[in-house]
């Protein structure tokens, strides 16, 4: 979420980063924000009937390679957030300094493991 | 020869993700470091058996995960610290605490064991989940091959163990692995890159994976320029929501 924040900093665009959180996502200010949080939320739980017309909804708004990212991205952070959690990999403190605000803000801190530097065991 | 293919997948998919996924998914049916080809498969076989398992649905919605006790619906593959392994890594990921990993090596499962099954069972969520994810069923699990694990080990100068539960390699600590690892030097090596570092192999299939389905470290902060056919910012949606969902601050 620090680089979600980061690129809308970069390209002037303010984002709702709660989207992240399971908002409907639309009125993050990230174009086409709804079809790619179905597809990243029925892929990843394997409801293939569910991901069948999330897929076609992106296909049909953002086009074929686009949907080959968005499934490769969600399935890359299905697995690497399995990674950290299992390691028990802490957060960077620089990472967790530029991110305590909103993870304070969006409940992030209270997720199963809060893997933060102070909380590493 | 892989029995992952994506030369019939319903659209085209990315040269280096064609090649690389492939790859891997043939090397979890050959020898790894510390397990043998028949465990690895069996190891990718229970990932995807755990979603089914009564057991770990009851902890899912238990307020503490650990004071339910019972035994796990599994293949029969594998020893019971084995499937406790993979399918709390499958379905409750981000409850994993240090006193459970910790239960697990004083009962037994080596620590060099242990991240191997973490990353093959990463992989295999990775493969499974990408092909779902385009509208491909997954492939059918690789054949496991003869051969005897390499039992390479890095060292335990060259090891921190006060970074995370499990070992990983200390990036401060000048070798051969560190300048492959992390060649831009130790002040970049990131925590989850160093994650299954203290197995080599096992970090060498799963880096090979998330780099053509992610981005390089450079690509990621690289505001400028889109390495991608969806934005920076779509691609840190969809990789913040997946995260929201597995509960994982990191």
């Amino acid at each position: 979420m620090a680089l979600l924040r980061a690129s809308g900093e970069y390209t002037g665009d303010d984002y709702d980063l709660s989207a992240v959180l399971g908002d409907s996502g639309e009125d993050t200010g990230i174009p086409h924000a709804d079809v790619l949080i179905r597809l990243a939320e029925t892929a990843i739980k394997f409801d293939d009937e569910a991901t069948d017309a999330a897929r076609d909804a992106v296909i049909e708004r953002m086009g074929e390679a686009a949907l080959v990212d968005a499934a490769a991205i969600a399935a890359n952070f299905n697995a690497i957030d399995r990674v950290a959690d299992a390691i028990g990999i802490p957060l960077e403190d620089e990472k967790a300094a530029i991110s305590a605000d909103f993870r304070a803000e969006l409940g992030i801190d209270e997720f199963g493991r809060a893997s933060l530097p102070a909380a590493a065991e | 020869m892989s029995s992952l293919s994506f030369d019939a997948a319903p659209l085209p998919v990315r040269d280096d993700i064609a090649e690389a996924l492939p790859q891997v998914w043939a090397r979890i049916g050959q020898p790894g470091t510390w397990l043998t080809a028949r465990e690895r498969v069996a190891v990718a076989a229970e990932s995807r058996n755990a979603r089914y398992c009564q057991l770990c649905a009851e902890r899912k919605d238990a307020l503490s995960p650990y004071a339910v006790q019972g035994e796990h619906d599994s293949l029969g593959k594998l020893p019971d610290d084995k499937v406790e392994l993979v399918h709390k890594m499958m379905t409750d990921p981000g409850r994993i605490a240090g006193h459970w990993f910790e239960a697990l090596k004083d009962g037994g499962l080596p620590e060099t064991e242990y991240v191997e099954i973490v990353g093959v069972i990463a992989c295999t969520v990775a493969i499974d989940t990408f092909c779902r994810g385009i509208g491909m069923a997954p492939p059918p699990l690789p054949e496991p091959q003869d051969g005897a694990p390499s039992h390479e080990t890095v060292g335990e100068e060259h090891l921190n163990r006060g970074l995370a539960f499990a070992p990983t390699l200390d990036p401060f600590v000048d070798g051969p692995l560190q300048k492959e690892f992390f060649p831009a030097g130790p002040p970049t090596a990131a925590h989850i890159r160093r994650a299954l570092s203290s197995v080599p192999d096992t970090q060498r299939d799963f880096w090979r994976i998330a780099n053509v389905l992610y981005m390089n470290g450079l690509q990621m902060r690289d505001f400028s320029t889109e390495y991608r056919a969806i934005t920076h910012a779509q691609i840190e949606l969809v990789a913040g929501r997946v995260s929201a969902i597995n509960q994982c601050v990191y």
